[in-house]
């Protein structure tokens, strides 16, 4: 890791010329932008080349950028209210389901993002794809280059929805058996479409419509507790603001 | 330092105490009893657990079951079949994937048989109680005799639960109605 920042992403531009954007670096791994017509081709020379032998995919994700950069819970300005400024100066967040970020407002919505390891050059290397698409986002698969990429990949497909084009199994690896629906979706509500009970007459488990009102749970934050006020002195000044208002209510009426 | 079990305050009240001052069964070879009690006996302290770890509790749980508390004081002994067990200690976070399983693995316990609930997430979905994926409490699929409660429970608290069930045992009558 003694190579700087500068140089490695001159090394990505010279190999890839306009095929990959050379994002940021962060904590030593840098961030290419990959088109998701050269995804695989790039991931290949990445593998393949000896400047780069990224042997091993260590992480592969999905995101979904909807309502990317409208923030729930602003928290740039800290105060000495702590974490109530989060739930007091601006707003509740998005508890309710109707104020949900809609799509369709959104150019690029979802995204694969790969992570990949090279031994011989003691590197790291993030790479980011984003899916055309935001009805059926399609990417192609990875399978074919790291196999570690099988199950990643399912799981994407699984809480995502994107589609890997190519991929030999691709079905739910995570989420119930016949479920609808893809859970990390921004657009997904949070409480799920059905919950389940044992039904006595039927004799199995059953699935319901979910009863229950969606909630967000806000932490309450109490500072005006009699546990704060224990010394003397918050007792004794207490009782003179006390003694002052009564004074004051007196001398008003 | 660190944890003691306690000293016993008396000696254990066991109707095999062979020291006793008048334990009629080292007297004279025999005892008088109900059958509802003798058989509420042999259950209390002989309650053999199905396995169900389901998340971070099962290693409360294990811990129990470990060394230092050692639940085969209590005759608890973890099976890893539902045919052999008469408890079953869920232990974690039951999802609504997993709940057919768990109806499953209950139903094929043998009768009479108990189910202790341990911890918030089994009591009620706890932390996970409005998530998508998470059924809200074990009791929703099968019927529950003790709740243990806690994020998780210690421990301490677990064996307590396994206590509270003994006492629920001894107050049942198989033959006597």
């Amino acid at each position: 890791m003694n190579e700087t920042a500068k140089a490695i992403s001159d090394r990505f531009t010279e190999r890839f010329g306009d095929h990959v954007t050379v994002g940021a670096t962060l904590a030593g791994i840098t961030t290419l932008d990959v088109g998701v017509d050269d995804w695989q081709e790039v991931c290949r020379a990445l593998r393949d080349d000896d400047d780069f032998c990224f042997d091993q995919l260590t992480d592969l994700c999905g995101v979904d950028y909807l309502g990317y950069g409208l923030s729930e819970w602003e928290t740039d300005d800290a105060s000495q209210e702590g974490f109530s400024r989060g739930v007091e100066a601006l707003g509740p967040g998005r508890f309710k389901w109707s104020e949900r970020p809609e799509a369709g407002n959104v150019q690029q919505r979802f995204a694969v993002v790969a992570h990949l390891l090279s031994y011989r050059h003691n590197q790291r290397l993030r790479l980011r794809c984003f899916a055309p698409d935001e009805g059926l986002p399609v990417v192609p698969t990875l399978v074919d280059i790291w196999s570690s990429a099988n199950w990643y990949e399912r799981e994407a497909f699984d809480m995502f929805g994107i589609v890997f084009e190519g991929h030999p199994d691709l079905r739910r690896i995570l989420t119930d058996y016949g479920f609808t629906g893809h859970p990390f979706r921004k657009d997904f509500p949070l409480i799920g479409n059905v919950e389940v009970r044992y039904d006595e007459q039927k004799g199995r488990v059953v699935y319901e419509p979910v009863s229950i009102e969606p909630r967000v749970t806000v932490p309450r934050v109490l500072r005006e507790d009699s546990r704060y006020k224990t010394d003397d002195v918050d007792l004794a000044a207490d009782a003179q603001a006390e003694e002052a208002a009564a004074q004051g209510a007196d001398d008003n009426g | 330092m660190g944890i003691n079990n306690p000293v016993p305050l008396a000696e254990v009240d066991d109707i095999l105490r062979p020291s006793a001052d008048a334990n009629p069964l080292m007297d004279r070879g025999f005892a008088v009893t109900s059958i509802d009690a003798l058989l509420n006996w042999a259950r209390s302290g002989s309650m053999w657990p199905m396995t169900f770890g389901l998340a971070c509790c099962a290693v409360e749980m294990m811990q129990a079951g470990a060394a230092r508390y050692d639940l085969d004081r209590f005759g608890v002994i973890f099976r890893p079949s539902p045919r052999q067990s008469d408890v079953m200690i869920v232990a974690g976070t039951l999802t609504n994937k997993m709940a057919p399983a768990f109806r499953k693995v209950y139903d094929q316990m043998s009768n009479p048989k108990w189910v202790i609930s341990m911890g918030s997430c089994a009591n009620g979905g706890g932390y996970y109680h409005y998530a998508y994926s998470v059924t809200r409490g074990c009791d929703r699929v099968v019927p529950v005799d003790v709740y243990v409660p806690g994020c998780p429970p210690n421990a301490e608290a677990l064996i307590y639960g396994i206590l509270q069930l003994q006492a629920k045992i001894r107050r049942e009558s198989t033959i006597a109605r």
